[in-house]
């Protein structure tokens, strides 16, 4: 059974805010941060965590969708995590709206790393119809 | 780096921050996090599949890491790594071949237990002119990085 079989077709409408999802854990490595750093052209940025995405993954994991676009995105810094740092992250639906006939989803995670430091949170509003894009700013 | 100590006023200008995307800095982002196999991001028939262009598009998080690089070097690591946040709208796809200037400034500052809040509207325009992003920021600057009458 492939994994896209395990998955939970949205259905927008039935979505929970406050589901909140599977604890998911992952070792930052050194050479993770310095391939973001690379990546964004700064031999400081001291949160490669934003690439990994946290606050949507376990959302993916769980359900199929069209895809999504980032309307929205707010990042809240208290400790740069370390290398070789496991990292445990807690990620929820903290809300959905409708606009101008469109879905959203909001995630949030927050991530702390092994000995309890408190690393950031992020807030991301996803548009659940990524055509939009195309239609709306051509080709 | 050493304490910068500074006072912060309504009206001040954050100092600018100018990127240019290539679509081998958008791989990078996307492969640091292990994100590897083809998405709008970094394949363009999967970016015609999702979202209806032509060719890929950066990630949002791109822009908000380098918003949070301009605030950083703004208020100095030692502050923006452990008070600092920014919300950020993205606006406009920013696409490999893109220059992306981020500009900030002051609104405001008010009191917080042991510092001072001070907000920031961010902007973000590609090199048309276009705004691609618009949002806010903030840092808790803490009384020993503030000018003694301050504190």
């Amino acid at each position: 059974m492939s994994e896209l079989d395990n998955k939970v077709e949205l259905d927008w409408d039935a979505l929970e805010v406050g589901e909140t999802f599977d604890k998911f854990e992952y070792t930052l490595t050194q050479d993770m941060i310095d391939t973001y750093r690379q990546g964004v052209m700064d031999p400081e940025a001291s949160f490669p965590t934003i690439s990994h995405k946290v606050d949507v993954r376990q959302y993916n994991s769980k359900y199929t969708d069209a895809g999504s676009v980032n309307a929205r995105c707010a990042f809240h810094c208290y400790n740069p995590p370390r290398a070789g740092k496991r990292l445990i992250v807690t990620a929820w639906i903290a809300d959905k709206y409708l606009r101008r006939g469109k879905n959203y989803i909001v995630t949030e995670a927050i991530s702390v790393d092994e000995d309890g430091r408190l690393i950031d949170r992020v807030i991301t509003h996803e548009l659940k119809q990524p055509s939009e894009v195309g239609k709306k700013w051509g080709g | 780096m050493g304490r910068v100590i500074r006072n912060y006023e309504e009206g001040d200008k954050i100092t600018p921050l100018t990127k240019e995307l290539t679509q081998e800095a958008i791989n990078l982002f996307e492969g640091s996090a292990g994100n590897t196999g083809p998405s709008q991001f970094t394949d363009e028939h999967a970016a015609r599949e999702t979202l209806g262009t032509e060719g890929t598009v950066a990630s949002g998080r791109m822009s908000l890491t380098f918003a949070i690089e301009m605030m950083r070097r703004h208020f100095g690591p030692e502050v923006f790594n452990h008070t600092g946040s920014v919300d950020l709208r993205f606006l406009r796809p920013v696409r490999p071949g893109d220059t992306i200037t981020f500009s900030g400034t002051v609104t405001g500052t008010s009191r917080e237990a042991n510092g001072s809040r001070v907000a920031v509207d961010i902007e973000v325009k590609n090199q048309r002119g276009d705004t691609t992003g618009v949002g806010q920021g903030s840092a808790i600057v803490p009384n020993a990085f503030l000018p003694a009458d301050e504190g």
